[in-house]
């Protein structure tokens, strides 16, 4: 179906496809004959005539700067990158300045060391002012949890992009419920409910992982199950194509920043679990 | 372990319909509640059983606290007067407005807008009581659609059956968490509410689901329930349309609120 160019594209697209993103001026054509379907088969891959999401200003603070509940683990108060490595496994390298970390372009991206299923994650983040770069080249950055799932990082405050792909989407499948995305430079709130997968023995996936967020204090997803691995980030799934689950994995897995070549800021990053299932 | 009167304290504000007594209330390590109510459907807990697992304590952060709303929602009560919402009987609500707080009295109000499904934002702050315990201690609800109560409560080193604690859906599903903070702090929630579905002849084609995150810490989540609450009774189903109003809850104690807004927006992610 694709002839060579769009495959090199294709290629040079997953993670890091601002390199070649960066020098445009409007968001790239879809050509959604190259995207694959969504299960729901109504719209394409980063389909761009999937309707926007409408525009809701976020109140002012909600969660920003809150203090981790007493049973969180605090996983970046800005002193240092100790609970985070690169993704060859060494010492975490991203600057550190004040109370944030900022991504290094074209450094890879950090992940934690620690492990966790079916937890609460706080994360604030700051797109880069004055913005820089349009769509997908413009603050982008992601939560890569596990390399797997994905809750998008873009600065999509008045800056359009394929709904699948804003800021508060899962990345390739659902898009938020409404853009509640404040200006670059300012801090964000995520507030992220992830219910890890699970598989049986015989290694059937018996759970989706399913994922509530607030951005802002909007809620942006809500119990979203997911299709499977988000295409782009990890070999199970390459850029564009239908999503699927990966092989089986352990339910306790790790929180990812991602490197996608924009300076992106991030603070007070705490993490709990739920104990979900307790309550029945 | 009580004395009678506190027995019947407890008894008397035990929740919605505490005329329908006798009520043989137990107490177990402590905790008063009842064993001689229908079973859960788990089987292994009876409605208000004492002996049920307390949530695990937590220690929140202040998390929303003071949030100002997003530009889609509706503000229910901003600190100035009650004028989105009614006493049961349409009549202007009984509640006290003083220094930007609205204090629970004399009737439940509930809101004359009606939601389906919703983001919720409250806060409350429950009274400094000496000597009360239980579900006598800084007792109301936030009711979704009149019928679905998220409890209110001060269970702040105050022990109580698992499904009347703070955060719990009253009698049904307790809070994952006991992330209260003391009495006289403003607590927040935050509700994330789907609307149950029936069809034509009332049967439930999809539960209603509600989200809570308590003070920063999420103690429900997408938690499907069983039907209205009701005291003593596991929860059932009465069909009903597809929006309904907010109501709060007056339950014999002062209990402040501010700062309530509501988001009414459709919140199934589209396929």
């Amino acid at each position: 179906m694709k002839n060579k160019i769009l495959v090199l594209a294709g290629l040079a697209m997953v993670n890091v496809w601002p390199v070649l993103a960066q020098t445009t001026t409007a968001p790239a054509a879809t050509k959604p004959a190259q995207h694959a379907m969504e299960p729901a088969g109504k719209w394409f891959v980063h389909d761009e005539k999937r309707p926007q999401p409408k525009i809701v200003m976020p109140g002012a603070a909600f969660s920003q700067s809150a203090p981790a509940p007493s049973d969180a683990e605090v996983i970046f108060d800005g002193h240092g990158l100790a609970k985070w490595e690169n993704i060859k496994g060494e010492p975490a390298d991203w600057r550190t300045q004040d109370d944030y970390v900022e991504t290094k372009p074209h450094g890879g991206g950090i992940r934690t060391k620690g492990k966790w299923a079916d937890f609460q994650l706080h994360v604030e983040w700051a797109a880069p002012n004055p913005p820089h770069g349009t769509g997908q080249s413009r603050g982008n950055s992601g939560i890569l949890i596990n390399n797997m799932y994905e809750i998008q990082v873009l600065d999509s405050y008045q800056s359009p992009t394929y709904p699948d792909g804003q800021a508060g989407a899962v990345y390739g499948q659902s898009p938020p419920l409404v853009n509640a995305s404040k200006p670059p430079g300012e801090w964000q709130t995520y507030d992220i409910l992830f219910e890890s997968p699970r598989w049986n023995d015989k290694g059937e996936l018996v759970k989706k992982a399913v994922v509530t967020v607030l951005f802002n204090g909007v809620v942006v997803q809500n119990h979203y199950e997911l299709v499977g691995c988000t295409d782009g980030i990890n070999p199970a799934v390459p850029y564009r194509s239908a999503s699927k689950y990966p092989a089986p994995h352990a339910p306790e897995v790790f929180i990812q920043l991602q490197d996608h070549s924009n300076p992106v800021r991030f603070r007070n990053i705490w993490i709990r679990p739920m104990h979900l299932g307790e309550n029945l | 372990m009580k004395s009678r009167i506190a027995l019947a304290a407890v008894v008397a504000t035990a929740s919605i319909m505490p005329m329908l007594l006798p009520a043989a209330e137990v107490v177990v390590n402590g905790v008063a509640g009842f064993q001689d109510t229908p079973l859960e459907p788990d089987g292994k807990w009876h409605v208000h059983d004492p002996a049920r697992p307390q949530p695990p304590v937590v220690t929140p952060g202040t998390f929303s606290a003071a949030a100002t709303p997003p530009s889609d929602a509706i503000v229910l009560f901003d600190g100035k007067d009650l004028s989105q919402w009614t006493d049961k009987k349409g009549q202007p609500a009984p509640w006290t407005v003083e220094n930007g707080v609205a204090i629970s009295a004399k009737s439940d109000i509930v809101t004359t807008n009606q939601f389906g499904d919703l983001q919720l934002h409250l806060e409350f702050r429950e009274p400094l009581l000496q000597g009360r315990e239980g579900q006598d201690r800084g007792n109301s609800g936030v009711f979704l659609m009149d019928r679905y109560e998220i409890q209110v409560l001060d269970c702040y080193n105050n022990k109580t059956y698992a499904d009347g604690a703070t955060g719990g859906i009253y009698g049904q599903h307790p809070a994952l968490a006991n992330a209260c903070r003391p009495p006289g702090e403003w607590q927040t929630y935050d509700i994330i509410f789907n609307v149950p579905h029936f069809d034509t002849t009332g049967k439930v084609t999809s539960p209603g689901y509600i989200t809570v995150i308590f003070n920063g810490v999420v103690v429900q989540n997408h938690q499907a329930i069983r039907g209205t609450t009701n005291w003593k009774s596991p929860g059932k189903y009465t069909a009903h349309g597809p929006t309904g109003p907010l109501g709060l809850q007056y339950h014999k104690n002062s209990v402040a609120f501010r700062n309530i807004w509501v988001r009414p927006v459709p919140l199934v992610t589209d396929p």
